[in-house]
């Protein structure tokens, strides 16, 4: 209620003291919580709030995705569907995808530029910068009537005595806030969800440490589409594996192309960070450093240095999504995937918020928050390409994770040196070229034999 | 039983500091990207009132300056635990410089009835420090700048307070109407309460003043009114630096005995 | 608005800040500035000096370059207040009609300059850091803007008088010549006991070094993390002052009188030891004159290596212990054989 001058505001020559609330109490007065305004946290909230709920956003940072890292690539089909995407601050779209495997000096890569990705919807593949895309994301979900508060840290789940979730503890004095649902979009470091023993704290093997560093070119304004063959908004991502790129580890480097800035980091498995890696930073370099990368990257100055762990478990170490009051979403609820060829995880915490938006919606207006209300949203993510994604790769991770030495280490190897081989100038015949090539691959796989069984086992990957 | 003080709080929302950069090309100032916020000053002033309310039954008012843009301040104000706020806005107010500015201040408080005006002791984008003791100027009332700690004496309507002078302090009492000037940096202002901040930042609206609801005449503020102008702007020559680096710290004594420094 | 009549208004008038006979040095800096205005101006340099039993002070201002002194001498007016000193320098404003008054930006200064240049609306400008005249005859006053990197001039072409405050340690104090002849005028006393709104319980200065007059200076930043003895000890290895940047003193590490910059104090010494300070644009404002600049930071690209002449990177914990145990090695006398 505003008045209408200062002066119906007034009251005997001061300020009227029934103007204002001396004890705001918003117990009660919000639909749900969400917990994180990342890209799950406002996909649930955008969906909830044009279903007529009330939500309220909790955002640790300054700003949504001031806390976010991520490689660079969006995939963006359902955000497609819940906003207009053309008002959204997108980099470039990805027009060619490239993987490379390194070994020491060696680099042996395949490459796609389909024509098709170079024009609308750009095979819904864009490289953004989440400190931008995440506040205007947040942004759609407070236009569409939801609250935003941000520098507020939820700290605590709050439970009725019979263990419901009933709302949040946060940082703030005077921080207990009661709702009937709870959306817990944390992030990959879930402690909250952790804390209140929604979901298992990762298992060691299961979690991947990431590193990336922004790279702009002040000295050259062309490095980026001169180095990466790109016009207008076309953008590229670079994949690499093998121990050229992340050494002894399982796990792969990136390099994706964004305005004016390029997106560089590695990510790979936390155990490994332990046990016989270098420091994360160190392999970074080396990267950097490798005779093939390093023409990409020369005289980039880093302008954003961060690290972070991704959850990469897979569809057995996904959590119960649904609690009695509160639902999991996106990196929290395991939503990632990661095997080298694919990473993905920004399009699965948008369709589990939007999933789970559904599901709480629907529970609230029937006048419930118990977990089998919310079924639904574990039922649509399991239908949808999320979990059957990460089921069909989950075997691969299993597998390539007994096989890695030979996947990371020594086929990059015997591919480089038998390509090599193949092609070596001398004045020799091309037949013992040929022969030798095909003699050391086969070393490495373990003879015809070995080859057939390799490739069948990984039939999976295109079949 | 006397009667509940008026506190008026006087805040200014600036470009954060922290976020301006100089734009390697022109050398000049790039003050785009700095996000908007509240004074870091007027934080320490917004904690030495909210704390003469814990001490005595008062009503804490913040009020600032500025266009609409500038409420976001006033919401952070009633987050922390002020009770109200007002915008003073008006085309008339463009262009001033700090006498009319405290000109305007000194008004609102007279209006809002205050007994003591709080005020941060500099504001960082101008740092000149002088509309506290402008406002206290317009009014005729008492003044206290450099506050390190406030003492309410609400029996002889005084305010007692601590002020940090070069070398040491100095214990001042003053006859309300008085306007203090906090020290920066001399307390920890209080994190706004998780309710409060929701309130603040979507169901409240600050009164807006203007020049005739403040009974200011148009001629005596704004760019006309103000004795100061801006004559010229010139980049700086930066003081030119050996720049040298030093592996280790015997190179450095050495380098430093030969200039003659030590 | 109504502006003074311009031509009316004549000489410089400084400010001398004494408390208790002691006398800011700021004053004195201002006076030899204000000397070099008032030849410009072809005007009087008159000192106004405001305390209780201040002919000594009186005396010196003139032979600090005054040309003439106004003294105004009663017990209201120890110690400092800002509504009597206020009240009778305006009054002293309105009654002389000073073309220029320049005050130092000390807390006092600054306290009870707007008390006068309200009434008097007068033009004001604050912490300047150059000040000269132009060719009509107007008092041009030059501070930093935007951070530092600018200088930009404020004018008060229409008003009178023309105020600015002066930080300690911007000018440089001429000597006394004690051959220097001067006028002494006592002034009445406008001000009562009676209409005081403050009164003055306890004022305790001690001895800390005011770290503007310091010749050396070690300053501590955020790098310290909360840890200053290295910074203490290499202070005292180099018999130097110890300041601080805004994010030591944010922290409550060190005093707020310590601080070094535009929201501290503005510092020229000969040497200048930066110790895990970034070089924020805001800091080095406050200590760019230095002579000499060192910097020690473990972050190579740090923006204080861009203003320092002398430059390591390293942690400050192993980098200041192993100086100041160097220094102090040096400082040990020789051994003398017989």
């Amino acid at each position: 209620m505003t008045a209408e001058t200062a002066q119906d505001d007034m009251d005997g020559g001061r300020l009227s003291h029934d103007r204002t609330v001396s004890d705001p109490n918003y117990d009660g007065e919000f639909d749900a919580v969400v917990v994180g305004a990342g890209l799950a946290g406002s996909a649930a909230a955008i969906t909830m709030a044009r279903d007529g709920l009330d939500v309220i956003v909790l955002e640790r940072g300054v700003s949504p995705g001031a806390k976010n890292v991520f490689g660079g690539v969006l995939y963006t089909p359902t955000i497609r569907e819940l906003v207009d995407i053309d008002d959204a601050p997108l980099e470039r779209y990805v027009g060619e995808k490239r993987f490379g495997m390194l070994s020491d000096d060696d680099e042996t890569a395949v490459a796609l530029r389909p024509g098709e990705w170079h024009e609308e919807p750009h095979n819904d593949s864009y490289t953004v910068l989440r400190g931008d895309f995440d506040e205007w994301f947040a942004e759609q979900a407070v236009e569409a009537g939801a609250t935003l508060v941000t520098e507020t840290t939820v700290t605590d789940l709050l439970r009725a005595d019979d263990g419901t979730v009933v709302g949040v503890d946060t940082d703030r004095p005077d921080g207990e806030l009661r709702a009937s649902m709870v959306v817990l979009a944390e992030g990959g470091n879930s402690l909250v969800s952790e804390g209140a023993d929604l979901k298992e704290t990762p298992d060691r093997r299961d979690v991947a440490v990431a590193v990336k560093e922004v790279l702009e070119f002040p000295d050259n304004d062309d490095a980026i589409q001169d180095r990466f063959r790109l016009s207008g908004d076309a953008g590229a991502s670079y994949h690499y594996f093998g121990d050229g790129a992340v050494g002894d580890a399982f796990g792969g480097a990136f390099i994706y192309t964004n305005d004016d800035t390029l997106s560089v980091g590695l990510a790979y498995r936390i155990e490994d960070a332990v046990s016989s890696q270098p420091k994360p930073e160190r392999t970074l370099n080396r990267f950097k450093s490798h005779p093939a990368v390093a023409p990409l990257v020369r005289g980039g100055r880093t302008v954003e240095y961060t690290a972070k762990t991704i959850p990469e478990g897979g569809a057995d170490a996904m959590p119960d999504l649904v609690h009695d009051g509160a639902v999991l979403v996106g990196d929290t609820a395991g939503l990632v995937l990661n095997n080298g060829v694919h990473l993905e995880g920004t399009n699965m915490a948008v369709e589990s918020g939007y999933y789970a938006g559904q599901a709480v919606a629907s529970a609230v207006e029937n006048g419930r928050t118990d977990a089998d209300a919310l079924r639904s949203y574990s039922r649509s993510l399991n239908d949808s390409f999320v979990v059957q994604n990460l089921e069909r790769y989950e075997w691969l991770m299993e597998t390539a994770t007994e096989d890695r030495d030979l996947m990371f280490r020594e086929l990059p190897r015997a591919i480089a040196d038998a390509g090599g081989e193949y092609f070596r100038i001398d004045r020799e015949p091309k037949a013992t070229h040929a022969e030798n090539a095909k003699a050391r691959l086969l070393r490495t796989v373990g003879g015809w034999r070995g080859a057939a069984k390799l490739a069948w086992r990984y039939r999976k990957v295109i079949s | 039983m006397t009667d509940p003080w008026t506190v008026v709080v006087g805040v200014k929302q600036v470009p954060d500091e922290d976020d301006v950069s100089i734009d390697p090309d022109t050398g000049t100032l790039d003050r785009a990207d700095a996000a908007a916020i509240l004074n870091r000053p007027d934080r320490n002033a917004l904690e030495a009132a909210l704390r003469l309310k814990d001490e005595v039954d008062a009503r804490v008012i913040a009020m600032t300056m500025g266009p609409p843009m500038a409420t976001p301040a006033l919401e952070t104000a009633v987050a922390m635990g002020c009770d109200d706020a007002v915008l003073v806005t008006d085309r008339a107010f463009g262009g001033s410089d700090t006498w009319p500015t405290s000109l305007a201040l000194a008004e609102t408080a007279e209006y809002l009835g205050a007994d003591v005006v709080v005020c941060g002791e500099e504001t960082t984008d101008s740092s000149t420090g002088q509309v506290p003791p402008g406002i206290a100027a317009h009014n005729d009332w008492a003044q206290l700048t450099y506050v390190e700690e406030l003492d309410p004496l609400p029996d002889d309507e005084q305010l007692a307070a601590r002020r940090d002078v070069e070398g040491g302090y100095e214990r001042v009492v003053a006859d309300l109407p008085v306007v203090v000037a906090v020290a920066y940096g001399e307390n920890d202002p209080r994190p706004a309460g998780l309710h409060r901040k929701i309130y603040a930042e979507t169901e409240f609206d600050p009164v807006e003043l203007s020049a005739d609801d403040l009974g200011i005449d148009e001629d005596t503020v704004g760019l006309a009114a103000s004795p100061t102008q801006v004559g010229g702007m010139e980049t700086v020559d930066p003081v030119a630096r050996e720049r040298e680096r030093v592996e280790t710290p015997s190179e450095l004594v050495d380098e430093l005995a030969d200039a003659g420094e030590i | 608005m109504p502006t003074a009549n311009v031509d009316d208004h004549e000489d410089v008038w400084v400010f001398v800040e004494e408390h208790d006979g002691d006398v800011a040095s700021v004053s004195w800096e201002l006076l030899a500035e204000a000397r070099e205005l008032a030849a410009d101006l072809d005007e009087d340099l008159v000192a106004l000096v405001i305390g209780e039993d201040v002919d000594d002070v009186a005396r010196e201002a003139i032979q600090r370059g005054a040309d003439r002194v106004l003294v105004v001498d009663d017990p209201v007016f120890e110690p400092y207040r800002a509504d009597p000193y206020g009240e009778q320098f305006r009054y002293l404003v309105e009654e002389r009609e000073p073309d220029v008054v320049l005050i130092g930006g000390t807390h006092t200064g600054r306290d009870f300059a707007g008390r006068v240049a309200v009434p008097a609306h007068a033009g004001l400008t604050a912490d300047c850091t150059e000040l000269g005249i132009d060719e009509d005859g107007h008092l041009e006053a030059r501070r930093p803007a935007f951070g530092g990197n600018v200088l930009a001039t404020i004018k008060c072409e229409r008003h009178r008088p023309q105020m600015a405050t002066v930080r300690a340690g911007v000018f440089e104090a001429a000597e006394p010549d004690p051959d220097r002849d001067g006028e002494i005028e006592r002034v009445d006393v406008v001000v009562d006991e009676e209409d005081a709104v403050t009164s003055v319980l306890e004022r305790e200065v001690g001895d800390t070094a005011d770290i503007t007059d310091a010749d050396r200076i070690v300053a501590v930043g955020g790098g310290a993390e909360g840890d200053i003895e290295p910074a203490i000890e290499l202070a005292e290895a180099l018999d130097a002052e110890l300041a601080a940047s805004r994010k030591a003193v944010d922290e409550g590490w060190i005093g707020h009188d310590r601080q070094v910059g535009q929201t501290g104090k503005t510092v020229r010494p000969d040497l200048y030891v930066a110790v895990g300070v970034s070089g924020a644009v805001q800091h080095v404002e406050g200590m760019n004159d230095s002579e000499v600049v060192v910097a020690i930071n473990s972050d190579p690209n740090a923006p204080i290596f861009e203003h320092a002449d002398y430059g390591i990177v390293g942690d400050l914990f192993e980098v200041c212990p192993e100086l100041t145990d160097l220094l102090e090695e040096a400082d040990e006398p020789e051994e003398v054989i017989a």
